[in-house]
């Protein structure tokens, strides 16, 4: 007969503001196999481990069920207790009384009493029939895989890379960089954005233990913590890399125009293009689907020959490229090449995208002179469109008068309801470079709450608005087109309590920050979810902010969220340890609560086989007949297994039929 | 501000002046760009309570945005109870009443002032008190003090002096009031 300790947390107010701990202290211990019951303030604590730890060393029980918060958090807590207490771990159950049950059941205090005293019924039900059970060991592949070239990914690459760890470095552009790159200066210290980074760019770019595979995009991936196997599409380029030296000959000799996506649109690239001037690596890219296949030269097949000279007829960009990296007759594979990686763990830093202006119908988005933020910078940038001019776009005059508005798409329920967090100190960056370049320029940013927390940023703040910056509290109502490329801003200053209205050169648009596309995509891949924002969750908030529910795979950057650039490199490195800390140990504990089959009654008929999402199990033969097979390494504990088996034969432990069972009808009574 | 717009109540930014800004800083509201429009200035000035359209909050806003003819059209600036409870409580150091004096020298150098403050002015240069009771001897006698009270009132020397001061500030090169001859 096992004997059961019930221990009760009062979780400060949390548990005890709802549920009377006392009555269902006093209810647990009569519940049969109870020998003993206690609360106490903070379970967790020291002195409330302590109590069970005692317990279990007196002799006094040998099953443990804590009551108290999530087994999220908690449950390796009490494992530990209950492990140093001198019983085998897994001989714990927890009833989630919190989150369960105070917190939702917080003004019916009676109904929340009786309700934990369900809950800890059910798991002290649950608690007679567990078993023993040993954890494994994984080996672990001392290697890593990066998924994002941007600021956050190429930190993290860097940092594992530096402790002596093989790290890929996925990147889908054909350049490392991210949005950084595309940034002119950054706030509180107007750093040059490409001074700081493209240094960076080429220590990732020649770095021994970081191979990177740019133009290229995840796949899939396989496998748990220690062993994922992902695969790679590295997208076809159509310029043989290793020939082609970046001269950009082929580039001059492109007659097709693309609009520039580096530039946000603002002017054209070729069909054969560079990224940018300082890309890593600095290589060309035939883009297929814009190229004008010149001379008839369709990718993948033979020149024609000249009927008097008896050359072969090229395409200029051939002709220009000296090395032979760009040939058209190499092989059209708009599929791509898949690479198979083996990695210990994965960090995702796939950044973020700023959203389009063209949503916004009521500040005319068709006016050439309405831009967004990150056009601006483009504008600004010496590696822009105007060479850092600063010109509006639809004449190429200075801008005397300009426009900021903010929250353009954030805390919008249209859009997105989150603070985009980034734009008002960005803002206040663009007007400050402008305004010091050109202090004749008329500066208004319409607001509606200015948010400079961080270091250094209400400085910042502070110190453009003795620049002359004026700040108008009130979100813009109206922009309207007027004659001569000039517009006309229709605001309400809260400050003022009157309407105002300004005739402004150029608007500027602080569109919200957005996750990148297709990350609820990736997202499935790994097995981690975004949240109702669209942004990767992490495990949580505060204290597990890089860690996601998937063990061995963690993120950094604006994947998780909007952040500025100290908080994404800060995320990244503490990402990049977290990460390391499996390929130091070189071995990882899986928790032993999987599925196995009992072979000598499996009949073979492969229902489990097809059901299991992690492709765990297979059907061998054994002795003439088919059984089914679970990989222990692939397998989850998902469970899909044990339930759907048609015989019955399969077993998830710690959470077998008995125990099951057994606490659905403690629920029932 | 054209009348069209003023008769909307819209106000044009266009139209705005950017150098009074640095005016009211030169006069003596030096602090003004720390303001940052909390509003705590507001919450403690009986200007609001009165309903009066500008009050210290909204009359630092309107300088930032350099609406100059707006605040000298309406008379709000002149309200100000110079009881300095704004100054008290504000925890940037605005100094918010130095601000609207500084915006009263802006106003009085456009002789937009009201007949009121004209009439303290001469008050001032004639007797040495900006609001003096010339009738209230009486009273002061039943009462116990001295017909006159002890200041340039009893005392023409120093009323010269003072005078003679007062012709030596800003006051004398407008001309608002007649300096010529000594008074009383």
């Amino acid at each position: 007969m096992p004997r059961i300790g019930v221990y009760i947390c009062h979780c400060g107010e949390n548990i005890a503001g709802a549920v009377n701990v006392e009555e269902v202290r006093k209810y647990a211990e009569n519940l049969p196999g109870v020998v003993v019951a206690r609360n106490y303030l903070f379970m967790c604590s020291d002195p409330g481990q302590e109590l069970i730890k005692q317990d279990i060393r007196n002799g006094l029980i040998d099953r443990v069920v804590v009551a108290a918060c999530t087994p999220r958090t908690h449950e390796p807590i009490f494992r530990k207790t209950v492990e140093d207490g001198g019983l085998n771990k897994y001989l714990l159950e927890m009833a989630n009384i919190r989150d369960q049950d105070s917190w939702p059941h917080w003004h019916d205090k009676e109904g929340a009493t009786e309700k934990a005293k369900k809950l800890v019924a059910s798991a002290v039900a649950k608690a007679a029939f567990l078993e023993p059970l040993e954890d494994r060991f994984v080996e672990v592949t001392r290697a890593s895989l990066v998924v994002g070239g941007g600021v956050a990914g190429m930190f993290a690459a860097l940092d594992l890379a530096n402790m002596g760890y093989k790290v890929y470095l996925v990147e889908k552009s054909p350049s490392l960089g991210g949005n950084m790159a595309k940034l002119d200066k950054t706030f509180p210290t107007n750093d040059c954005s490409a001074c700081i980074l493209t240094p960076i760019m080429v220590q990732v770019g020649t770095h021994p233990n970081i191979e990177l595979l740019t133009y290229s995009e995840v796949e899939s991936v396989e496998g748990s913590i220690g062993n994922f196997k992902v695969k790679v599409r590295k997208k076809q380029t159509y310029i043989d890399w290793d020939k082609c030296t970046g001269c950009g000959d082929c580039v001059n000799a492109c007659p097709a125009k693309v609009p520039n996506e580096f530039n946000e649109g603002m002017d054209n690239r070729k069909a054969i293009y560079i990224e940018f001037p300082q890309a890593v690596p600095k290589r060309a890219v035939v883009d297929i689907e814009h190229c004008l296949s010149c001379a008839k030269r369709t990718i993948g097949t033979q020149p024609r020959i000249h009927s008097k000279t008896g050359e072969p007829i090229l395409a200029p960009c051939e002709k220009a490229c000296k090395t032979g990296a760009c040939d058209r007759s190499r092989e059209y594979n708009p599929e791509g090449e898949i690479v198979e990686l083996n990695v210990g763990t994965i960090i995702v830093a796939t950044g973020y995208k700023v959203m389009d202006k063209a949503p916004f119908k009521e500040y005319s988005p068709q006016s050439p002179n309405v831009i967004t933020a990150m056009q601006l910078e483009r504008i600004l940038s010496a590696t822009g469109p105007t060479e850092g001019h600063f010109h509006r776009p639809s004449d190429g005059e200075k801008p005397e008068t300009i426009a900021f508005i903010s929250c353009v798409g954030s805390r919008d329920k249209r859009y997105h309801t989150y603070c985009s967090k980034v734009c008002c100190m960005y803002m206040l960056k663009e007007a400050r470079l402008i305004k010091e370049k050109y202090p004749e320029t008329n500066i208004y940013i319409f607001f509606i709450d200015v948010r400079t927390g961080g270091k250094d940023f209400e400085e910042y703040y502070n110190y453009c608005r003795n620049l002359g910056i004026k700040m108008l509290r009130g979100r813009v109502g109206a922009v309207d087109e007027l004659p001569g490329d000039r517009l006309r801003v229709r605001a309400y200053d809260v400050d003022l309590g009157a309407p105002v209205e300004l005739e402004a050169d150029l608007v500027v648009l602080a569109t919200a920050i957005e996750p990148a596309p297709d990350l609820d995509e990736l997202g499935r891949k790994l097995g981690i979810t975004c949240g109702s924002e669209g942004f990767l969750k992490e495990m949580h908030t505060k204290l597990y902010p890089v860690e996601t529910p998937v063990k061995g795979i963690y993120i950094a950057g604006c994947a998780q969220g909007p952040k500025d650039i100290p908080e994404s490199v800060s995320q990244a490195r503490a990402a990049s340890s977290a990460a390391a800390v499996p390929l130091t140990l070189g071995k990882v504990i899986v928790e032993p609560l999987i599925s196995e089959v009992n072979q000598r009654k499996c009949t073979g008929c492969g229902t489990c086989v097809q059901l299991c999402p992690y492709s765990a199990i297979s059907l061998v033969e054994d002795k003439g007949r088919s059984r089914s097979k679970i990989d222990e390494a692939m397998c989850a504990g998902c469970g899909v297994c044990a339930a759907a088996c048609p015989s019955g034969v399969i077993t998830l432990h710690g959470f077998t039929n008995a125990q099951i069972h057994a606490q659905i009808k403690a629920l029932a009574c | 501000m054209s009348s069209e717009q003023a008769a909307r109540g819209v106000i044009n930014l266009s139209e705005s002046d950017s150098s009074l800004v640095n005016e009211i800083k030169e006069l003596g509201g030096e602090e003004l760009m720390e303001c940052i429009q909390c509003a705590k200035c507001a919450a403690a000035c009986p200007m609001v309570l009165a309903g009066f359209p500008f009050f210290n909050k909204r009359i630092i806003q309107a300088i930032f945005l350099g609406l100059r003819d707006a605040l000298l059209d309406d008379s709000s600036i002149w309200a100000c109870q110079s009881c300095n409870r704004c100054t008290e409580v504000c925890p940037r150091e605005v100094n918010p009443f130095e601000i609207i004096q500084a915006m009263r020298r802006v106003a009085i150098r456009e002789f937009a002032l009201p007949t009121l403050s004209i009439e303290g002015l001469k008050s001032l240069y004639d007797t040495g008190h900006a609001v003096y009771l010339a009738g209230a001897g009486n009273t002061r006698v039943k009462v116990g003090l001295p017909e006159k009270p002890p200041s340039t009132v009893a005392n023409p020397d120093a009323l010269k002096e003072l005078q003679a001061v007062i012709r030596k500030t800003a006051l004398a090169d407008l001309g608002i009031i007649p300096m010529d001859e000594p008074g009383v």
